[in-house]
C-alpha cells in the first residue's frame, strides 16, 4: 500500500477512535439524562426512600375552601406515573384538606389509597403533632390510612369524608409519608464525605509532610511510598472485605457509616497523599531558607509559609477525594449497607447515593430511579470538576508571579 | 565561477503574528558550496534556515511572503512538503537521534520513503555512516541505542541520518555549538568532504567557523541581510560599516 | 540559674520537635499499616479454609460450580470469566484510547483538544455504577437482540461497558506521554521527509511507550477489580466456564459483592478466599507487565 494511503487509512481509525470515545460519552450522559429526568423534581429530591408510617393528631376544625372547586378537583399533585384516580377529589371541611382515591402502581406493589391532593392554608395539618408532642409534617401526596383507628381500606371517598365528620375532638390519622425520594442517601452521602474526609485529610497531609519535609532517602521512604503505589492499586472490593473483616467484624462497628467512612478514608490516602505532595514540592526552596534564616523552627516553617502556599493543591486533593467517595460503591455496599435511611449514629448503616443506584437497578430494576440518582450524581460530578479547575488555575497564578 | 543556482530567493518577508522577522530577502545560493550565515541572535538567520525545508510549517503563527526557487519550483507554493524535505535536509544544533538503535536512526528515513529491501538499506546506511566519518566507530554496535553515543558522534549520526536520503542540499543550524572544541573540529572537516557531494548552508554563531569552511558568507542583522558575498571578502573588507563593526566585535 | 533555664527551654524545644516529627512519621506509616492489615485480614479468612481442611483447595480453585447449598464452592469458572472480560476489555478499549489520545495530542487544535479532554476528563468522573445501569439500560437490551441465547446480560455486555470504562484513563495518560515526547524527535523526522503520520506511529508512539504501557497496566487493574458495574451486566451464573461471547459469566469480583451480606462460615470465608484470588492475580499480571515493559524499554 503506498505511503499516502496508508496515512488516509491511519488518519480515518484515528478520527474513526476519537469519534468513538465521544459517542460513548454522549450515550451514557444522554441515556442517563433522558431516562431520569422525568423522575426528578423537587419531592425526589426532599423525600426518603422508604415510606414512613406515622400516628398524627390533628384538631377537629372547620377550614372553608378558598379556592374554587373546580380548581381543586384539577390539583393533581399526585405523581401521575404511578398513580391514577379512581373517584373525583373531595374537599374535607374538618381537616381543610381534599382527598382523592387513586390506584397506586409501582412495579410489585398495586394497591388503591387515599392521598391528600389539596390542602388548605389554614388546614389544621400545619399544627400537627406525633404522640410526644413533638411537630410533625403533613403534605399532599401523603397517604391516609386510618381515621381514629377506623382503617379506611375499602371506603369509597364519600364514607372517608363522612367518616371523619362524624368525628369530634382530635382525630388520630394514621399517614404514610410517600417514599421514592433520595434525601436520605444524600445526607449518608454527605455524612460520608465528612467523615472520611475528617479521617484521611490530616492523616494524608501530615505523612506528606513527612515525605516531603523530613524524610531522607531510604528504605522508610521507600517502603511508604511502595504501600502508597500499592494502595492506589487495591481494587475497591477487596476494600471492602477489609472493612468487612476488620472494621464491621474485628472491631464491631457493624455496618454502619463509622466502617464505611473508616474504609473510604484508607482508599482516599494514597490520593491525598500524591496530591499533597506535589503541591509541597512547588513550594520553592527559597521559602524554606528564607523562614529557617530568619530563625523560624522547622514546624513554624512548615504551618506558617509551606501549607499556606500548597493550599491550591491541597484543595485540589479534597476535590479529588469528594468525588471518589461519592464514586465510591462495592466497598461501601459491603461495609455501610443497603438500607435507604439517613444514619441516625454512626453505628447505623445507611446507602449512598451510588450505592442506592445499584440496589434500585439491580433489585428492583428501576432503571429510571437509578438514572434519575445518576443525574443527581453526575450534576455534582460536573460542579466539583469546575471547581478544580478554578483551583489549579489558582495554583497556576501562584506559580507564574 | 558561476555555479548552477540552487536556490533564488526573492522578496521574501515573514511574520510571527504581527512581528516580522525577515524582512525583503534576496539572495542566490549556489550548489556544492558552503554558504554561511552569521549575525547576532535573534536576527532571524535560523528563521531564514528553516524556510529553505518548509519547517516554519510546524509553527502555527507564521506567515510567510515572497518567492523561494529551489530547481525552478517556488516552495512556498502549493508543493509536496514531504518530497522538499528528502531533498532539503537538516541538521539541528541540539543533536537530536531517535531513542533507538543506529542502524534504526540511519535507516529511518528510507525506511520511511518505502524502502524495504534489507540489503539496499544496510548499503545505504554503511555508506552514510562513512560519509559521515562515523562508520569505523560504530560499525561494531549498529544494534546499540543511539542515545549511548558522545555528544559529538551523536551530532555525526544525525548527519549520516540526513545523508542517508541523498538530498541535494543540507542545512545546518547551529550544528557545533553544543559540542566540544574536538568534536567540533571532527565535524567542520566533515564539512569539507561534504561539501564535494551536496550544498551545505549553515548558521553559525562563531565567525571564525564561518571563516574556516564556508565559500560565501551572508550577514544578518535584525531580520535583514546586511551584506552577501564570498567570505573572503566579507572577512577582510566588507562593504558595509555594520558587518565591519560584527567582524571586529564591535557588538555580539 | 538562667543558663540553666534556657538549656532546659532549647531542650523541651527540641523535644518537642522530635515529637511532633514522629508524629508525622506515623501518619505517613498508616499507609504501610494499613497495606499490612489489608493483606493479613484478607488472607487470614480467606486461607483459613484450607489451613483447617474446612474445604480442599483444589475443589476451589479447579471446580466449575458455585453452589453454596450443596457445599460445593468452585472459582476456577469465574477466574476464566474475568480473565476473558478483562482480555476483551483490554483489545477493544486500548487501541481506541491510544487512538484518541494521538488525536488530541498531535492531531486537534487547541481548541478542540480542550473540549476533547475535557469529555475524558467527565467520563473519568463518572462513578462506575452509572457505567452499569448504562450497561443494563442500553448494551444488556442490545444484546438480547442479537443473542442466540434469550440473555442480554453476557460476556460482550461486560467486555463492552468494561472497554469503556478502561477508556479515560488510558487515554489521559497516554495523552501525556505522547504530549512528553520532545519536539527534537518530531523536528527530527520532519526534516528527514517523514509524513505526519508517520513521525507519530514511527517515533513519538516508541518514545512514548513506557508510559503508555503504564496506562495499560492500570486499565488491566481497574477491568479485572471492577464490581459494582459489572454485577449489572454480566448475569451471575453459579455454573459454566464461558465459552461464548453470549454466554453468562461471574466474575471474581461479582461474585464476593452478591453473596457477602448474607454468607457466613466455610460460605464466607471462601467468599474472602476468592479475594484472595483476585488480589494474587492482580500482582501477577503487574508483576508481568511490569517485567515485559522493561524489558522491552531496555532493548
Amino acid at each position: 500500500m503506498g505511503r499516502k494511503a496508508k496515512d488516509i487509512l491511519v488518519k480515518s481509525i484515528i478520527y474513526l477512535a476519537t469519534g468513538i470515545t465521544l459517542s460513548v460519552l454522549l450515550f451514557i450522559i444522554g441515556f442517563i439524562f433522558v431516562k431520569g429526568i422525568g423522575a426528578i423534581n423537587w419531592n425526589f429530591i426532599s423525600r426518603d426512600y422508604n415510606e414512613k408510617v406515622f400516628y398524627a393528631f390533628v384538631e377537629n376544625s372547620s377550614v372553608p375552601l378558598t379556592i374554587e372547586p373546580k380548581v381543586m378537583e384539577n390539583k393533581t399533585t399526585y405523581d401521575k406515573k404511578y398513580e391514577t384516580p379512581l373517584e373525583a377529589p373531595v374537599y374535607v371541611e374538618n381537616i381543610g384538606a381534599a382527598i382523592t382515591k387513586v390506584q397506586y402502581k409501582y412495579y410489585s406493589t398495586d394497591r388503591e389509597q387515599f392521598i391528600f391532593s389539596y390542602i388548605e392554608k389554614n388546614s389544621p395539618f400545619q399544627n400537627a403533632v406525633q404522640s410526644n408532642g413533638a411537630p410533625v409534617d403533613i403534605g399532599t401526596d401523603y397517604i391516609l390510612q386510618s381515621v381514629n383507628g377506623t382503617d379506611l381500606t375499602g371506603l369509597s371517598t364519600n364514607d372517608v369524608k363522612t367518616l371523619i365528620n362524624d368525628q369530634t375532638g382530635q382525630l388520630k390519622l394514621k399517614v404514610i409519608s410517600p417514599g421514592g425520594g433520595i434525601k436520605s442517601n444524600i445526607i449518608t452521602t454527605l455524612y460520608m464525605i465528612l467523615l472520611s474526609l475528617a479521617v484521611a485529610l490530616p492523616i494524608g497531609i501530615f505523612g506528606a509532610i513527612y515525605l516531603t519535609e523530613y524524610a531522607k532517602a531510604g528504605k522508610v521512604v521507600n517502603t511508604i511510598r511502595f504501600a502508597t503505589e500499592c494502595l492506589a492499586g487495591i481494587p475497591s472490593i477487596v476494600f471492602g472485605l477489609f472493612g468487612m473483616a476488620f472494621f464491621v467484624v474485628a472491631l464491631n462497628f457493624q455496618i454502619s457509616l463509622l466502617s464505611g467512612s473508616l474504609t473510604v478514608a484508607i482508599i482516599l490516602l494514597p490520593v491525598i497523599i500524591r496530591s499533597t505532595e506535589e503541591a509541597l514540592k512547588t513550594v520553592p526552596m527559597a521559602f524554606r531558607q528564607g523562614s529557617l534564616a530568619l530563625g523560624a523552627t522547622k514546624l513554624q516553617t512548615i504551618f506558617k509559609v509551606i501549607l499556606p502556599c500548597a493550599v491550591p493543591g491541597i484543595a485540589t486533593a479534597v476535590l479529588l477525594s469528594v468525588g471518589r467517595v461519592i464514586g465510591e460503591s462495592a466497598a461501601l455496599l459491603l461495609t455501610a449497607g443497603t438500607v435507604a435511611q439517613i444514619p441516625g449514629t454512626l453505628l447505623s448503616p445507611g446507602s449512598t447515593l451510588t450505592v442506592q443506584a445499584y440496589y434500585v437497578a439491580k433489585e428492583e430494576g428501576n432503571i429510571e430511579l437509578a438514572c434519575a440518582i445518576g443525574i443527581v450524581i453526575i450534576v455534582i460530578v460536573i460542579i466539583l470538576n469546575i471547581l478544580s479547575r478554578i483551583a489549579s488555575d489558582k495554583l497556576d497564578v501562584f506559580n507564574k508571579k | 565561477m558561476d555555479s548552477k543556482l540552487k536556490f533564488n530567493i526573492k522578496d521574501l518577508d515573514l511574520f510571527y503574528g504581527d512581528f516580522q522577522a525577515l524582512k525583503n530577502i534576496n539572495m542566490k545560493i549556489c550548489e556544492k558550496e558552503v554558504t554561511a550565515f552569521i549575525g547576532p541572535s535573534g536576527c532571524g538567520k535560523s528563521t531564514f534556515l528553516r524556510c529553505l525545508n518548509r519547517m516554519n510549517d510546524l509553527i502555527d503563527s507564521v506567515k510567510i511572503k515572497g518567492e523561494i526557487i529551489f530547481d525552478g519550483q517556488d516552495i512556498n507554493g502549493d508543493i509536496d512538503v514531504i518530497n522538499l524535505r528528502t531533498r532539503v535536509g537538516m541538521v539541528f544544533q541540539s543533536p537530536n537521534p531517535f531513542p533507538m538503535s543506529i542502524y534504526e536512526n540511519v535507516a529511518y528515513g528510507p525506511k520511511c520513503q518505502g524502502l524495504k529491501d534489507k540489503t539496499k538499506l544496510d548499503t545505504i546506511v554503511k555508506d552514510s555512516l562513512e560519509r559521515a566519518a562515523l562508520w569505523d566507530e560504530v560499525k561494531d554496535r549498529l544494534n546499540k541505542s543511539a542515545l549511548g553515543l558522545s555528544g559529538g558522534q551523536q551530532q555525526r549520526l544525525c548527519i549520516a541520518r540526513t545523508i542517508a536520503m541523498d538530498p541535494e542540499v543540507i542545512l545546518m543550524d547551529e550544528p557545533t555549538s553544543a559540542l566540544d572544541p574536538i568534536a567540533t573540529a571532527k565535524i567542520e572537516d566533515l564539512m569539507q568532504s561534504l561539501k564535494k557531494l551536496y550544498t551545505i548552508i549553515i548558521v553559525t554563531h562563531s565567525m571564525q567557523q564561518a571563516g574556516r569552511i564556508s565559500d560565501k558568507t551572508a550577514f544578518f542583522l535584525m531580520g535583514e541581510i546586511v551584506e552577501f558575498d564570498d567570505t573572503h571578502k566579507i572577512f577582510t573588507n566588507p562593504d558595509d560599516k555594520r558587518t565591519e563593526d560584527y567582524i571586529t566585535g564591535r557588538f555580539g | 540559674m538562667e543558663a540553666i533555664k534556657l538549656k532546659k527551654l532549647k531542650k523541651l524545644k527540641k523535644l518537642k520537635e522530635k515529637i511532633i516529627e514522629n508524629f508525622f512519621l506515623i501518619c505517613a506509616l498508616v499507609a504501610v499499616i494499613s497495606v499490612l492489615a489489608i493483606t493479613f485480614f484478607v488472607f487470614y479468612n480467606g486461607l483459613k479454609p484450607f489451613v483447617t481442611n474446612s474445604y480442599p483447595f483444589w475443589n476451589f480453585i479447579s471446580g466449575v460450580e458455585w453452589r453454596p447449598g450443596s457445599n460445593m464452592y468452585g472459582i476456577f469458572y469465574m477466574i476464566v470469566g474475568s480473565v476473558f472480560a478483562t482480555t476483551g476489555a483490554i483489545l477493544i478499549g486500548v487501541p481506541i484510547a491510544i487512538f484518541t489520545a494521538v488525536f488530541i495530542a498531535e492531531m486537534a487544535s487547541s481548541q478542540i483538544g480542550k473540549v476533547i479532554r475535557f469529555a475524558v476528563e467527565l467520563l473519568a468522573g463518572i462513578p462506575s455504577v452509572l457505567y452499569g445501569v448504562f450497561g443494563l439500560g442500553i448494551i444488556v437490551p442490545y444484546v438480547l437482540k442479537i443473542s442466540p441465547k434469550a440473555q442480554g446480560e453476557s460476556l460482550l455486555a461486560t467486555i463492552l461497558v468494561l472497554a469503556i470504562m478502561i477508556l479515560p484513563t488510558v487515554i489521559s495518560i497516554s495523552e501525556t506521554s505522547i504530549g512528553a515526547v520532545p519536539k527534537a524527535y518530531r523536528e527530527g523526522s520532519y526534516a528527514l521527509g517523514a509524513s505526519k503520520i508517520q513521525t507519530i506511529f514511527k517515533v513519538v508512539i516508541p518514545a512514548a511507550r513506557s508510559g503508555i504501557m503504564t496506562g495499560v497496566i492500570l486499565g488491566i487493574g481497574r477491568a479485572i477489580g471492577e464490581t459494582i458495574a459489572v454485577m449489572l451486566v454480566c448475569g451471575n451464573p453459579i455454573a459454566g466456564i464461558p465459552t461464548s461471547l453470549f454466554d453468562q459469566i461471574r466474575p471474581l469480583t461479582t461474585n464476593i459483592a452478591l453473596e457477602m451480606g448474607y454468607a457466613s462460615g466455610v460460605h464466607q470465608q471462601l467468599l474472602y478466599s476468592t479475594g484472595v484470588v483476585l488480589f494474587v492475580f492482580i500482582m501477577i499480571i503487574n508483576v508481568i507487565v511490569n517485567k515485559l515493559v522493561k524489558v522491552r524499554v531496555d532493548s
